[in-house]
């Protein structure tokens, strides 16, 4: 056997003759690669899929983007762009074969205009690299997804993710005022503004936000920037009923108290996480994070001492609020490691990205999370509940033994239960991690009267269909057969 | 290609979630820029060769052994995998597989023959005293500079006890996925140097046998200096330093504050690098590559001796050997007047 003869490569035959050669024309040599072994590692990102690219081109510059989506198109070569590869649902997964745009080079910050509270940045500026730059200005970009180390905005824009500050300052949608966007033939545009407000007319910015590449090819974005408050009080409140913390948090934000961070964690993910990186949180049923942030000390306060008056309503106890920027650090970096540590909660089991991120009316916030479990019982599957509930997003992580076929379709059926009761309770199918493939069953489902719009608007904007290819409304009806499973199951 | 050692980590390659955290700190990946260049990148290997999907080739023998393991990955890694183990046990696979190089085989063949890598005769200053103090290979090689160490010692109140032909302590065949050799070799060092509790001079010694070796006790030189220094007469040195944190000592042995510490009570001025402590960027000497991929090695260091031009020091102090050597030929190479030293050797100068 000859490298790149097992059968997962049998995909990976150039359609076109010479396609190296015509991108190193474009790009130069060095900027292009279809090794085996390069093609076996773009292949997957952070979810259960893996599907291997043609080849993979990591342009400099804008100029070169345009040349290579104007040579993809005029030759029919799906292209997938991919920022960081963190991507939980298979968005930045070839599943068609073709080029991964790799845009991790294009990663300069063009401009920080803090008098505008606006930012410039290249698609490739990964956010914390972004957030260290604005610091010094006394400034931060503020929707900090838990991959923020790593995550391109770029890739944040096509994803529309969003994160622990969400509940407040909203997700990346609420921080585009304008970009620029390589569409399909090579042309490019720019879409919004600079300035905060923008009356009537189509929103086509906003329309790229969460295409998860299937539109065009962000390459620049004009971002909101806000400054970082002067005060920041976190509290842990510690619940023995993960249902009393789920009509917390549906009271908090219904009685217009303004939380900066109300995150939950039910005991699976906090066992996970202490098993994982010893963090010392409490062994209880469940805990929310909240934090209060502002310039005046007395209103974070009345924030925070309102949020715990509600929670001790539902029989909260432990409540420890802390203006300790250090602790405030500890907990945060444990959160945001949280997603992987929950590999370690149970031996021979793997963390897996399935119905991760629904979001759901606060009202069922504490439905939900019983649900969840409920489901995984039926399945013989671990779930866990956690997440930015304050923003109306509930995470769950499918904890299973991936080696094991069984298990897999217990996968299959608790992710079909999950967005049935979503829908049943007007949620929807992704909160914050996007589409891609693991979830475009559930999506197509709740989409089903917009189908016919949104497909016509792919047309429209691509049609040769280049970009992305087979995925969102495209994408297979069974995600567990829509490509090989990065895991190998008996 | 058979992957016996592989197949001891498939559990710990399904634990991975592939979130790419562990790219953010690589050094090869900040090099390279390309995704097959950084940890996640390796791990997908490693997984594609155990799984079959991948077949060995010198590329991707290539790609395994541009790992320096500074254990930034581990670090940053929230499911605790530890993948420079994963990368020795790929690498042991594919020695297995008639992947080798010949700076491999000639370097270990140096340690087998003469007991050091530098393949020479080297003596160790015999000397007969309470505690027994390994020195490793790189302080073999400098006599003169251990033997200052060791009058160091004396003057802290350490009596040390130096055999006159230790050996290496392995960690060459370790990292290079020698693993059967190793086991041979761990006989051996554990024949000629026959003590359970002992001083490290060397950290990588100590770090390698503390792992390597779970019946030992190594106690890596830094911790005796940091307890004794407070009662010792100092000299004031009045330099002004940056200090380069080994990954052997801040994310391996969880060394932080100590080295800080001395350099305060030595009386020098410490000015950080940016990037510091357990997120301390990679000198480029370790897991190999030095041996492996000079070039790729030397631009690490160089990256790094730059850093520290920026900082407007006189002196870059550190405590590993591979570091220092590194170091300062990347400081001859780049023309800096930052001069490179070992704090061992700071705090003869105050004490001695």
């Amino acid at each position: 056997m000859t490298p790149g003869n097992h059968p997962i490569f049998r995909k990976v035959i150039p359609m076109k003759e010479g396609l190296v050669q015509d991108l190193q024309e474009i790009v130069g040599e060095d900027a292009v690669r279809d090794d085996p072994a390069d093609l076996y590692v773009y292949g997957s990102d952070s979810s259960v899929h893996c599907a291997l690219p043609w080849a993979i081109v990591r342009p400099g510059t804008v100029e070169e983007v345009q040349e290579i989506l104007r040579y993809a198109n005029s030759n029919g070569i799906p292209v997938v762009t991919r920022g960081a590869g963190s991507g939980m649902s298979g968005q930045a997964v070839p599943i068609q074969g073709g080029i991964i745009l790799d845009m991790k080079r294009l990663n300069k910050i063009l401009e920080i205009s803090p008098e505008n509270t606006y930012v410039r940045v290249q698609a490739g500026v990964v956010d914390d690299d972004l957030n260290r730059a604005l610091k010094p200005y006394g400034f931060m970009y503020p929707p900090a997804p838990a991959s923020s180390r790593i995550a391109t905005i770029g890739g944040e824009i096509a994803n529309n993710a969003s994160g622990t500050r969400s509940v407040k300052y909203g997700a990346t949608r609420d921080c585009v005022l304008g970009m620029k966007v390589v569409m399909a033939d090579g042309s490019l545009v720019n879409l919004g503004s600079t300035t905060r407000v923008e009356a009537s007319g189509y929103q086509v910015d906003r329309l790229m936000v969460g295409s998860e590449g299937t539109l065009g090819v962000i390459v620049e974005a004009t971002m909101k920037i806000v400054p970082i408050p002067k005060y920041r009080c976190m509290g842990v409140a510690c619940f023995n009923e993960l249902e009393e913390a789920g009509d917390t948090i549906s009271e908090i934000i219904a009685s217009g108290t303004q939380p900066s961070v109300l995150e939950l964690m039910d005991n699976v993910a906090i066992t996970a996480v202490n098993t994982a990186i010893d963090l010392g949180l409490p062994d209880v049923e469940a805990l929310l994070f909240i934090e209060a942030d502002g310039n005046v000390k007395e209103a974070v306060d009345y924030e925070i001492e309102r949020m715990k008056e509600i929670a001790e309503k539902y029989n909260a106890f432990g409540i420890d609020i802390s203006y300790d920027a250090e602790k405030r650090t500890k907990l945060f970096k444990g959160r945001k490691k949280l997603f992987a540590s929950l590999s370690r909660y149970k031996e021979g089991y793997s963390c897996t990205s399935l119905a991760d991120d629904m979001a759901v009316p606060y009202s069922r916030m504490a439905e939900m999370a019983r649900k969840i479990h409920d489901i995984a019982d039926r399945n013989d599957v671990i779930m866990t509940a956690y997440g930015h509930c304050g923003s109306g997003c509930v995470h769950t992580k499918i904890l299973m033994d991936p080696t094991r076929k069984e298990q897999w379709e217990g996968a299959r059926n608790a992710v079909r239960e999950i967005y049935e009761y979503v829908r049943s309770v007007g949620g929807t199918t992704s909160a914050e991690h996007g589409i891609g493939l693991s979830k475009a069953p559930a999506w197509k489902k709740e989409k089903q009267d917009s189908l016919e719009i949104i497909g016509a608007i792919k047309k429209a904007l691509d049609p040769n269909n280049i970009l992305n290819p087979g995925k969102l409304q495209d994408a297979p009806d069974d995600w567990l057969t829509a490509t090989d499973l990065r895991y190998k199951a008996e | 290609m058979l992957t016996d050692y592989l197949n001891e980590w498939k559990d710990e390659l399904n634990i991975c979630i592939r979130c790419g955290y562990c790219f953010e700190g690589c050094p090869i990946f900040k090099d390279g820029g390309w995704e097959l260049d950084g940890a996640r990148g390796k791990v997908i290997l490693a997984y594609g060769l155990l799984s079959g999907e991948l077949e060995p080739t010198e590329y991707v023998a290539e790609k395994l052994y541009q790992c320096t393991y500074c254990k930034d990955c581990i670090e940053k890694c929230s499911a605790n995998v530890s993948i420079p183990d994963i990368m020795t046990a790929a690498r042991a696979d594919l020695r297995e597989a008639g992947f080798t190089y010949d700076s491999h085989a000639d370097l270990l063949s140096k340690v087998t023959e003469s007991g050091n890598i530098f393949g020479k005769e080297l003596k160790g200053p015999a000397t007969e005293g309470e505690v027994p103090v390994l020195l490793g290979c790189r302080f073999l090689e400098r006599r003169d500079d251990a033997e200052r160490y060791l009058e160091m010692l004396r003057k802290l109140g350490i009596e040390p006890v130096v055999i006159e032909d230790e050996i290496c302590c392995g960690m060459p065949f370790g990292v290079l996925g020698y693993k059967e050799e190793l086991a041979e070799h761990k006989k051996k060092f554990k024949e000629r140097f026959p003590h359970q509790r002992f001083i490290c001079l060397c950290t990588t010694c100590a770090f390698f046998i503390s792992k390597s070796y779970p019946e030992l006790e190594p106690v890596y030189v830094i911790d005796e200096i940091h307890k004794r220094l407070p009662d010792a007469d100092l000299t004031e040195l009045g330099i002004k330093t940056t200090y380069h944190d080994p990954c052997n000592v801040s994310r391996g042995m969880d060394m932080v504050d100590e080295p800080r510490d001395i350099i305060d009570w030595l009386g020098a001025e410490l000015v950080e690098f940016p990037k510091n402590a357990k997120e301390t960027e990679c000198c480029g000497g370790g897991g190999g590559v030095l041996v492996t991929d000079k070039p790729l090695s030397t631009r690490l260091a160089e990256k790094r001796i730059r850093q520290a031009g920026e900082l407007g020091v006189d002196h870059l102090v550190t405590l590993c050997p591979t570091c220092e050597l590194n170091l300062r030929n990347a400081a001859d190479s780049t023309g800096t007047d930052v001069e490179v030293r070992n704090l061992l050797d700071l705090v003869c100068d105050s004490v001695l």
